[in-house]
């Protein structure tokens, strides 16, 4: 996301002479009319989102992105806490934290490889699917087994 | 890409609107999202059955690449792994002691477990270590090409590192 305002604002000066910054690439265009044609497609390509349009838009994937962050940077606080006080209560949170942190990692690779609304639509039910399935899982592992924290102690301890 | 141009289109056409009133008469809004193009692109050239140019078979690879790709890797790989082991949790049907035991009773040797161990730390600890270098980039530093070759680095350095501590412990 940083990366692509980055980008633009060094596209920015590089591509100034195709939004006809400079007055004096403007003058001679106008008046040619073959020119004009040209400017014509490219500016009808130019997707101008009218003043109107900002205020109506949804943030969701915005808030999906932060969302996706503030996740990992729990995740990443939950490490040293499985260390310092295992318990029923890292177990759960981990739990949480794993599985959907994976969910919703395993989805932006489905969204950069699946094309075509219904592979779509099956690949996001299937992924929905095993990620219920392994939080189910992760649970039933918590409360009738040793639980994740003591698990890894005890592979660990041999 | 389309998002690019398009941030960059805006930024021009907002701040130099009356040189060019011109042209901007002409232009009309898209009336289609990047993902509905998306989809056109790809179920027009699906359907045509076109080949897709050479791009990872003759790009020249890059640090900063095998990283991406591997933190793609790494994540997916230990995803299916707490899949797997979640998936175990529920069909088998004796405790987790019991099988830790089981693969015990079997083990080759302690160059083994200690192998194993470095197995499992690794790609946890990659994952994390690219993970926070991913965070950093997030608040939107580090992204000189050096630096980013100079994090690339240190992720590995660490990573290796952490695996050789974690094995041992």
């Amino acid at each position: 996301m940083a990366a692509l305002v980055r980008l633009s604002s060094v596209c920015h000066r590089g591509v100034s002479p195709l939004l006809f910054r400079s007055s004096s690439l403007i003058r001679p265009l106008a008046i040619q009319k073959k020119d004009h044609d040209c400017l014509y497609l490219i500016s009808a390509k130019i997707h101008a989102t009218p003043s109107n349009y900002a205020s109506s838009g949804s943030k969701a994937a915005s808030l999906h992105w932060t969302g996706e962050r503030i996740l990992s940077i729990a995740l990443l606080g939950m490490v040293p806490a499985a260390y310092y006080i295992p318990g029923p209560a890292v177990d759960y949170s981990l739990a949480a934290a794993l599985t959907l942190h994976g969910h919703w990692g395993l989805g932006q690779v489905l969204t950069d490889y699946v094309h075509g609304d219904f592979k779509i639509k099956m690949a996001n039910a299937g992924l929905f699917v095993l990620s219920t399935v392994t939080f189910a899982g992760l649970c039933y592992f918590n409360y009738h087994d040793v639980g994740i924290c003591k698990a890894v102690a005890l592979l660990w301890s041999k | 890409m389309a998002l690019l141009l398009r941030t960059v289109a805006r930024q021009g056409l907002c701040s130099s609107r009356s040189q060019f009133g011109i042209l901007y008469r002409h232009a009309v809004p898209m009336g289609t999202s990047a993902k509905e193009e998306m989809n056109k692109f790809w179920t027009k050239n699906t359907r045509l059955n076109r080949p897709v140019s050479p791009h990872i078979s003759i790009y020249q690879w890059s640090v900063p690449m095998l990283l991406s790709i591997s933190h793609r890797g790494t994540g997916v790989g230990l995803s299916s792994g707490i899949s797997a082991f979640a998936l175990a949790a529920l069909v088998l049907p004796e405790s987790y002691p019991y099988y830790l035991d089981l693969i015990h009773s079997m083990s080759f040797g302690p160059q083994f477990l200690a192998f194993s161990k470095f197995a499992l730390a690794f790609p946890v600890a990659f994952h994390t270590f690219n993970g926070v270098r991913h965070l950093i980039w997030d608040v939107g530093k580090g992204f000189k090409i050096p630096e980013v070759y100079r994090s690339g680095y240190v992720v590995i350095a660490l990573t290796v590192l952490a695996s050789i501590g974690l094995a041992a412990m």
